[in-house]
């Protein structure tokens, strides 16, 4: 192995802090925001395994709320809809971007925010208007931790919108950078898919195909 | 955009406007106030949790909801504290509000200017953070090693019982965690961080602020697994089965938010690691001539970031169930303890490979070094490693043979498991055929090729066996499975690791290691170890249960020399500690390269500078080429005889 010196070259936008091309550091970034997908699928996965497993077991008959009370379901894909449209918004603010219109992203980062505030605060809302309480069964826990994951990838969302609103208007994201716009477009486009599958699986496994459960005992001391 | 910064080969570089000093806030952050806010935080958070949580509510299993919701608070406020008094948050609400780092920035936070005071700070130089995880790895090792020497004074005491059974059952449990915990990161978090970036000709980690975000998360990881012990420990061993883990006191919230943050930790740190072998490379180094070292790494994070998020929800479902009363492992409440076991084990079987995948390929970097020998078929090694993490995720089921769960999954996953030894057999093929014929120089890293492979055979023959469904219905839940995982964890790993931070202890430290001292530590705790897990094998075999404190007279014999070897193994501990610490303040210093190796990380000054390297380095061969001849030198040669002709003349 030997060492040579690289060749400079100022003609492109530069990272201030390594002094490489953005276009080098972005590169880096996307694989990172890949990565990062993966393992949120991977926890996501574990909760979609837990959901489907318990439906499917109907462990002791105890899967079903009180009442068959189950959770209504519009509010899922209501949920839904206003990520799937802040996150097209997003991608239209970057195309515009892209074609030289920093003010659309600004505008797009501006109502996505909004939408994903709102869409938070009615996932607050779902939460809090269960007609079940999370100690009421398997499907009420599992329905449960769905939309506390849910809440918490909002919240995480909203933090990066604000910051992209934040960051075009103050020139940071540009043309010809656009790179932190579209690390956050394509998070948001994981979790459209992440509360799809919540929602598909909220819909679709209320009542268990177990009806005739056996008992395995309560493991008490 | 106010000026311009020099940076290495890039020239003048544009910079945003500084906001105050280089730094800003981390300027007034460090471990004090880190653990100032911790505490401050986690001890409002219990006495508010105290005021607000209604105690004495009882949930489905008889616990009360009030106090573990408090306990769980209190822990959660303690990390948060923590992360934000040591500055972890700085970082993302600047980029929020459009505060972009300038290079001065970086640099300060990289730790430049700040002496020894950089190590507890947070810090971004990977170098600081590798030296960072050697400490903390070090301490749990410690931590565990003392744990497993109170667990062997209670078994070798056979004619009293030392410890409450309660008490003994914390510790087993605690050691096991802390164990785990510890050798995950012995190779990783120190040579991955410190040497990996260096070995691929890169200046830094991709994202050197998540570096210590995930070194400082595994920090606050610690205290709420120390203080279970505290608060009833954890009695159930490190696997936790459900129930038996929501039917056990309080200190068993420390285990789960342990490992809910301690996968934050690793799952940060693969992502840093993948993205930085893949995308910073040095200029010429192609898939064919990364290190084999690099490999090991890139396949064990890999594998942690696949796997440990199904741990993390193991253990967030765990913590649910106490503290918001959820039932996911609850079976009168619809809950099932079989879900548990599945998402543990998903991890928990993989997880051994993330033990054993880094140090075996840091043992084949060296051992070409001390053979002069090229890496006897690189490619084969490579197929190992991915074999290993391809199959590693479909092996899980053979913990659960004998838990009643899918009998017919039984014979498949025996397969799987048994499939898995061939990958890993290409590992041992290829470290035998760099051996074959090879001129030993027998220094301390080699002979932990030997100690390495010796374990690793034992272990994994053992496993072979205990891998069949009807050998695992006698074996199960007997002595004879802790002394195979002992044999592949600590015999494959911790002494890998010792073979590895004896290699780059030169390049870490600047400082020789003391070889002799070093030596004598490294094959007391070999001799120890074999007597130690030797004698469990005949415990298991004679039918001895794990996890008891009391047991029949037929197996004293067994369990006084488990002890004694237990006792040597902590000697020999000690007295290598010894020689790193001692080496460290006051050895012989070293050469940029003392071994004559070939990866670029020795190719760098010693002690290495805050960029690593003066100019990038481009790479021109495989690092292997002990043996062929360099062109270059060749070249070198005749003009020099060239010289010595003319100068005849």
């Amino acid at each position: 192995m030997s060492t040579t010196r690289a060749t400079p070259s100022t003609s492109v936008p530069r990272s201030p802090t390594t002094g490489e091309p953005v276009t080098t550091t972005a590169r880096r970034n996307r694989l990172g925001v890949w990565l990062l997908i993966v393992s949120d699928v991977t926890g996501t996965l574990a909760l979609l395994v837990a959901y489907s497993y318990l439906w499917s077991l109907n462990v002791n008959s105890a899967w079903a709320p009180p009442g068959n009370a189950w959770a209504t379901l519009w509010p899922f894909w209501a949920l839904v809809a206003g990520l799937v449209v802040a996150t097209l918004l997003m991608w239209w603010g970057l195309a515009g971007l892209t074609a030289g219109n920093r003010g659309r992203l600004v505008a797009a980062a501006g109502l996505s925010s909004l939408i994903v505030l709102v869409t938070w605060i009615g996932q607050i809302v779902q939460l809090s208007t269960f007609p079940f309480g999370p100690s009421d069964g398997a499907y009420a826990s599992a329905t449960y931790w769905l939309a506390l994951v849910n809440a918490g990838h909002l919240f995480t969302i909203m933090f990066l919108v604000v910051a992209i609103l934040n960051r075009t208007r103050m020139g940071r994201i540009a043309p010809d950078n656009p790179h932190h716009a579209r690390l956050v477009a394509m998070w948001m486009t994981w979790i459209c898919v992440a509360a799809f599958l919540g929602a598909l699986f909220a819909t679709t496994m209320t009542v268990s195909p177990n009806t005739n459960s056996p008992s395995f005992g309560t493991f008490s001391e | 955009m106010s000026d311009t910064a020099v940076i290495h080969e890039h020239g003048h570089v544009p910079q945003p406007v500084q906001h105050g000093k280089p730094g800003g806030i981390l300027r007034h952050t460090s471990i004090v106030t880190g653990l100032v806010s911790g505490v401050v935080l986690a001890v409002i958070a219990y006495l508010v949790g105290g005021m607000l949580m209604p105690q004495g509510t009882l949930d489905a299993d008889g616990i009360q909801v009030g106090i573990n919701a408090q306990i769980a608070a209190t822990y959660i406020a303690w990390v948060v504290g923590f992360m934000a008094g040591i500055g972890a948050f700085a970082g993302p609400i600047r980029w929020a509000m459009g505060h972009d780092l300038t290079h001065d920035d970086a640099e300060y936070m990289a730790g430049k200017g700040q002496g020894k005071w950089r190590y507890w700070k947070y810090t971004t130089d990977h170098k600081v953070v590798g030296f960072q995880y050697l400490v903390i790895s070090m301490v749990l090792l410690g931590l565990g090693g003392f744990l497993a020497m109170l667990v062997r004074t209670e078994l070798g005491a056979t004619w009293t019982e030392v410890f409450d059974p309660n008490f003994y059952n914390s510790i087993i449990g605690t050691h096991g965690i802390v164990m785990i915990i510890a050798m995950i990161i012995v190779v990783t978090g120190p040579l991955g961080n410190f040497v990996v970036p260096i070995m691929i000709g890169a200046r830094d980690m991709a994202f050197p602020r998540l570096n210590a975000l995930s070194f400082w998360l595994l920090f606050a990881a610690v205290p709420p697994l120390v203080t279970n012990l505290m608060l009833g420990g954890m009695r159930d061993g490190w696997t936790v089965y459900q129930p038996l883990g929501a039917q056990a006191p309080v200190g068993m919230i420390g285990y789960q938010i342990t490992i809910i943050t301690f996968a934050f930790s690793t799952g940060i740190a693969s992502v840093n690691l993948i993205t930085t072998i893949v995308t910073m490379r040095a200029r010429g180094m192609t898939w064919n001539r990364v290190p084999i070292f690099v490999i090991g790494i890139i396949a064990s994070s890999i594998m942690g970031l696949v796997w440990f998020p199904m741990f993390q929800y193991s253990q967030v479902f765990a913590l649910s169930d106490r503290v918001i009363a959820t039932s996911f492992y609850i079976p009168q409440m619809g809950g099932s303890v079989w879900l548990y076991e599945n998402l543990f084990w998903l991890l928990g079987h993989p997880e051994v490979y993330v033990i054993v995948v880094p140090g075996t390929a840091a043992l084949m970097e060296l051992m070409v070094v001390f053979l002069r020998k090229p890496l006897f078929s690189y490619k084969v090694a490579v197929a190992g490693f991915a074999g290993i993490v391809g199959i590693s995720s479909v092996v899980w089921v053979h913990h659960m043979y004998m838990t009643g769960w899918a009998p017919a999954a039984g014979y498949p996953f025996m397969l799987s498991t048994e499939l898995i030894s061939i990958p890993f057999g290409f590992l041992v093929m290829v470290m035998l055929g760099t051996i074959w014929r090879g001129k030993v120089w027998t220094r301390l890293p080699m002979m932990a090729v030997f100690a390495v492979l010796w374990n690793k055979v034992i272990g994994g023959i053992t496993g072979v066996y205990l891998s069949d469904v009807p050998v695992d219905q006698y074996m199960h839940g007997s002595m004879f499975v802790v002394a195979h995982f002992h044999f592949m964890l600590m015999g494959a790993g911790l002494f890998a690791a010792m073979g590895a931070i004896s290699y780059w202890f030169p390049k870490m430290t600047g400082r020789m290691l003391d070889e002799r001292i070093g030596s004598i530590g490294f094959w007391t705790a070999f001799a120890g170890f074999q007597l130690t897990f030797g004698s469990m094998f005949v415990a298991g075999l004679q039918g001895m249960p794990r996890r008891v404190l009391q047991f029949d007279d037929a197996f004293n014999v067994s369990n006084w020399l488990s002890t004694i070897g237990a006792y040597t193994i902590g000697i020999g501990m000690l007295v290598f500690l010894y020689a790193i610490v001692t080496s460290w303040r006051s050895s012989v210093l070293a050469a940029a390269n003392p071994w004559g190796a070939k990866t670029l990380e020795w190719q760098t000054e010693t002690p290495v500078p805050l960029e690593n390297f003066p100019v990038l380095p481009v790479v021109t061969s495989d690092p292997y080429g002990y043996g062929v001849p360099d062109p270059y030198d060749e070249i070198e040669e005749q003009l020099t005889d060239e010289d010595a002709t003319v100068g005849a003349r």
